[in-house]
């Protein structure tokens, strides 16, 4: 049998959207080392990394969709994640992304979330998704703004405290 | 990534997917699983789940679930393991409440290690096997592998390192002594 779902690839002006694979583990293992991913649960090592990046590939066929690694178009690099993450303890599908460093302020995270929330409104019917956002992430509260969202509510995720965002409907928005 | 099916004289070894959620919940709220990181709450079973399909998309080969062809029951977990951090390439068997003591363990790592010589050509292949899990030191045993070394995972603490016959010292192997 073959895995249900083929992860789709997303092509944006500067980035490419796919599914995971070995390659990744050094370039997310590296922003795991860093304070940054505090605000995404948090630093671990490559052994912790990897068995992260198994769930995140995992996840696309226990859901029908998750993660994408995003790639950089030009320098072929992997630059960081977006997509939809719905994990057996989450409240509803979210909305996430993280770029790693070095493509930072290009506005590359808006890019690529852009183009996931327009994948998930249209070929998965999930429509003006949440996304968790740690109190102390400026930038990426920055990013949940220029995207439409707004925040619905202080919330706890795995006992943290957590901002649950909430982007418009994008099909309301079209008609 | 098509993962590929397995026929044993009962069993079938098919790849994970997300109708093993509520198998794999159970088997983690079991102490059967007190081997092997559990037992666990159903969200980490979940995600334990995920690693197990995830590993074959990323490396390419893993673990399969295992079911008694004539019932369709699943009765385990059993294949080939090597995330990062392993020690090398590794064949692996969890079984299900239930299920042990009737050889389905054996038989279904018998057809993994096949697979890993004959379709993957491995040359050498170890278990990783908890200093007080018996069981699973005797399905090692059986299949003719000898205590070879010891190795500490960071997460998974102290484990026995089994290390399996070679091709060339499988006197009935190839994948259709097993097929």
């Amino acid at each position: 049998m073959s895995l249900r779902t083929p992860i789709p690839v997303i092509e944006t002006e500067r980035l490419i959207l796919r599914g995971p694979r070995d390659a990744d583990l050094p370039a997310y293992a590296q922003y795991f080392t860093t304070p940054r991913a505090d605000f995404t649960g948090g630093q671990r090592g490559e052994v912790e990394t990897y068995s992260m990046l198994m769930i995140l590939a995992g996840h696309w066929h226990m859901r029908g969709y998750g993660l994408w690694v995003i790639e950089h178009r030009e320098t072929g690099k992997t630059a960081g994640w977006t997509g939809i993450l719905h994990h057996l303890d989450w409240p509803e599908p979210e909305l996430g992304w993280a770029v790693f460093d070095g493509f930072e302020g290009q506005g590359l995270a808006h890019e690529a979330a852009l183009a996931a929330r327009a994948y998930a409104a249209g070929d998965l019917g999930i429509r003006a998704p949440i996304s968790f956002i740690d109190p102390r992430n400026d930038r990426s509260a920055a990013l949940a703004t220029r995207l439409g969202a707004t925040i619905e509510k202080r919330s706890e995720l795995r006992g943290t405290p957590i901002d649950i965002w909430r982007h418009p409907d994008e099909t309301e928005a079209a008609a | 990534m098509k993962i590929p099916t397995l026929h044993t004289e009962r069993l079938t070894l098919r790849g994970p997917d997300a109708r093993d959620i509520e198998p794999m919940r159970a088997f983690y709220a079991s102490d059967r699983s007190r081997f092997v990181g559990g037992p666990r709450t159903a969200e980490l079973a979940w995600r334990h789940l995920g690693t197990e399909i995830g590993h074959w998309t990323l490396r390419g080969y893993g673990r399969w679930m295992v079911e008694v062809t004539e019932t369709g029951e699943i009765v385990g977990n059993v294949g080939l393991w090597n995330p990062e951090g392993w020690p090398e390439p590794e064949i692996g068997w969890d079984l299900f409440e239930g299920a042990e003591g009737k050889g389905y363990a054996t038989e279904a790592a018998l057809a993994a290690r096949a697979y890993a010589y004959d379709v993957l050509g491995w040359t050498t292949v170890i278990s990783l096997v908890k200093p007080a899990n018996e069981a699973s030191a005797r399905v090692a045993a059986r299949m003719g592998a000898f205590l070879d070394s010891e190795f500490t995972h960071e997460r998974w603490g102290h484990m026995q390192v089994w290390r399996h016959p070679a091709p060339a010292d499988i006197a009935d192997g190839g994948m259709e002594a097993y097929s």
